[in-house]
């Protein structure tokens, strides 16, 4: 008990100044990135995809992947936002508030940091996004009314993907939003003192459904993995009432005695607005036909229900399955034969982890 | 295997499952370790298969929050994983429970210790309240407690965020004792105040070493509420009778709390009340709570280390193995003996689909092989 001041620093250092609670989110430490860590991030994972795709090709018949026209990681991306597209319009449909849809959305551009469209095809990826938003946004519905309402939907479309979605979000399903930060803007500015000269900015109460559209706009872009919500929500502001939205940052950051120089987030603010206005609309649907077209035939055949490489992989996970039970299976007879109910248990101790997880049952 | 899903064999890999410690409808719970460095840990295993909704609500609400929310006086989520139909979440390993230490008659409860849970618990709770998360299922048996003495916050099955003014939320939320009056009216617009009531009632018991407002029904629990803290008036607590749900239940007195609170401090009474204000709006915050001067009047709480533990079965089991071996249930058992039977509250069949229940360990099972 008598520690010494110098032992008692070690084992507890000095509790951290306080960090904004943005700071301690999943969002803020993992799902943001620079420009260029996203290229690199998307590029990098297109071509791991390529090659392991062009080598089922092979495997199945060499030489048979001379020919085809793999998808380079911006077309991916381009089909992608197309899906992004879709989420709002079966949002609308559902009526689904805006969280569920900017939540959906935020899953789907994680989905695609870490898969490829060649062997997941948004389509499905989107609406198990959009399923699972709906629960994580506590705004559930049931698969059955959700599959009923979409053509040429299952229920095992959706679900099937579910794990794979949820491994991919690394079960990070807390998503900060810009609608929610400009509704805060909305409100703060409210009480900002009146301008001192005349602006043509709309008054507030018509800012934030106006900047909300712009929000909604910037869905489509990157801007949400590269920027924090409160700067998107500034720049939709800025969008609609460019004097109000300064006003606002300028006294905020005199109020809040940051470093940051009002310049600094101008200048952040124009990258992000000229994002929304350069990108923030669905791609031209021919440009992504013609990639979907392309899709049909580079896809991964191990992906392709029915197809060679599927059934061979499936037969070699069966195999490897018949595998673990013949063993399983021997070791209890044994255990039995020499008559120690606890051998398997025995067993275990050496084998620590439990690779079968054969308790399900 | 793709990328991902090889990253979730990768984390499978690290954790090892032990032994089966309780089982429900919709997850079994073992004990497990870290692989790498043994440390203890508890999995819960959700079986998702099963479910024709997919991931069910509780298991998305536990994990999204506890992915989000790192305190020490909250239980960690060290990691998540699928494995074929099952999610598994890996949680930090808590050997028992406050309602397990609230029964155990062998304990003495010092009004330091009291204090120190009740410190601990409005610490996890304002981190999540000020984090925008309504716990909605507080009661001493969701308040883990560590070997080392350390209260945790755990089960979030239930939680959500605060929704907007203006959104609905459900009522039918709390388990009945730690409800809160404005939900049993059926109210569906209401906040942080309602994990207060709960507090409060846990607070309550802590002294009484009994549930405090055990109600029969809703309807009873209101009546038990009334009979015990008086009947609100319009004055107490504007508009309740406008309350969707609201019935009158009968016209019963305000007793001090003095009465039935003999032995507390007056600084502990005041905090009680506090908690337990009809009021929503006048209902201390978690953050006031921290503040009141209940905390800062002699005695301290006591340190964690310091507080009554009860040995439980899952201590027991995690004793050296020729300790638990064998036939050393009698020697295990003389501390054990003086004690009413711990898993008397498990026997109605009490679902531990959304919480670690450690009561239900064998003593003395092969099966822990520390």
């Amino acid at each position: 008990m008598a520690a010494t001041p110098a032992t008692l620093a070690e084992q507890e250092p000095t509790q951290p100044t306080k960090i904004p609670l943005y700071e301690a989110s999943t969002q803020f430490k993992h799902w943001r990135f620079s420009v260029d860590e996203l290229v690199r991030t998307r590029a990098s994972m297109n071509e791991a995809a390529v090659d392991a795709i062009r080598a089922t090709f092979e495997a199945d018949e060499p030489g048979s992947s001379a020919n085809i026209a793999f998808l380079n990681w911006e077309e991916e991306q381009l089909l992608v936002k197309l899906y992004m597209s879709k989420i709002s319009q079966l949002c609308g449909h559902f009526r689904f508030p805006d969280e569920v849809e900017a939540t959906a959305i935020s899953y789907l551009k994680r989905f695609y940091l870490k898969n490829t469209v060649m062997d997941w095809h948004p389509k499905n990826v989107m609406l198990t996004t959009l399923f699972l938003a709906a629960k994580t946004t506590n705004n559930p519905i049931s698969l059955e009314a959700f599959t009923t309402h979409i053509p040429k939907t299952s229920p095992s479309d959706v679900l099937d993907l579910e794990f794979l979605v949820a491994q991919s979000l690394e079960f990070e399903f807390a998503v900060w939003h810009a609608h929610r930060a400009l509704w805060g803007i909305v409100l703060d500015i409210q009480s900002l003192p009146p301008a001192a000269a005349q602006t043509e900015d709309p008054p507030p109460s018509q800012l934030y459904d106006a900047a909300l559209a712009h929000i909604r706009e910037s869905r489509l872009t990157d801007a949400e993995l590269i920027y924090t919500p409160s700067q998107i929500a500034l720049a939709a502001a800025s969008l609609v009432a460019p004097d109000l939205a300064a006003r606002w940052s300028h006294s905020k950051l005199s109020a809040s005695g940051s470093g940051t120089p009002p310049a600094a987030l101008d200048a952040t603010v124009e990258a992000i607005k000229s994002m929304i206005v350069n990108f923030g609309h669905p791609p031209n649907v021919n440009d992504v036909r013609d990639i979907d077209r392309r899709l049909k035939i580079c896809k991964n055949p191990e992906k392709v229900v029915g197809s060679k490489a599927y059934l061979a992989k499936k037969a070699e996970e069966e195999r490897k399955a018949e595998e673990k039970r013949n063993k399983k299976a021997v070791e209890s007879q044994n255990a039995m034969a020499n008559g120690d109910p606890f051998e398997e248990l025995g067993h275990k101790k050496e084998a620590l982890v439990d690779y079968d997880d054969d308790d399900d049952d | 295997m793709d990328v991902v899903e090889k990253a979730n064999a990768q984390r499978q890999k690290k954790w090892a499952k032990v032994g089966k410690v309780g089982e429900g409808m919709y997850a079994v719970v073992y004990r497990g370790r870290e692989v790498e460095t043994g440390r203890q840990v508890a999995v819960k295993k959700i079986k998702v298969g099963q479910l024709k909704d997919g991931l069910d609500m509780s298991a998305i609400r536990e994990v999204k929050f506890l992915r989000e929310l790192k305190h020490q006086n909250i239980i960690e989520l060290l990691d998540v994983y699928s494995s074929k139909t099952n999610l598994n979440l890996v949680l930090e390993f808590l050997d028992s429970d406050l309602e397990m230490v609230i029964k155990d008659r062998t304990l003495v409860f010092l009004p330091a210790d009291i204090k120190s849970w009740m410190a601990m618990t409005f610490r996890g709770l304002e981190f999540c309240h000020r984090n925008w998360i309504l716990h909605r299922d507080l009661k001493p048996n969701n308040l883990l407690i560590s070997s080392t003495g350390l209260l945790k916050i755990a089960d979030f099955g239930l939680a959500r965020d605060f929704a907007d003014p203006g959104y609905k939320m459900t009522c039918q939320v709390i388990t009945r004792w730690y409800r809160p009056p404005e939900l049993l009216f059926g109210c569906r617009y209401y906040s942080s105040a309602v994990d207060i009531w709960s507090v409060g009632c846990i607070f309550a018991e802590l002294m009484l070493r009994t549930p405090y407002l055990p109600g029969e029904s809703d309807m009873d629990q209101l009546k038990t509420i009334f009979r015990a803290l008086g009947t609100p008036t319009e004055e107490d607590w504007v508009g309740h009778t406008k309350l969707p749900d609201y019935v009158p239940v009968g016209q019963f007195p305000k007793t001090p709390l003095r009465d039935l609170f003999t032995a507390a401090s007056a600084d502990a009474l005041n905090l009680l009340s506090k908690c337990l204000t009809y009021e929503p709006r006048k209902r201390i915050s978690a953050r006031d709570a921290l503040h009141h001067a209940y905390f800062f009047a002699l005695p301290n709480p006591s340190h964690p280390s310091k507080l009554p533990k009860c040995t439980t079965s899952a201590q027991l089991a995690s004793k050296p193995l020729d300790d638990v071996d064998g036939n050393s249930e009698a020697k295990a058992a003389p501390s054990n003996r003086l004690k009413r039977k711990l898993t008397g509250p498990d026997q109605g069949g009490r679902s531990i689909a959304r919480k670690l229940d450690f009561t239900k360990q064998s003593v003395g099972s092969p099966g822990s092989v520390f």
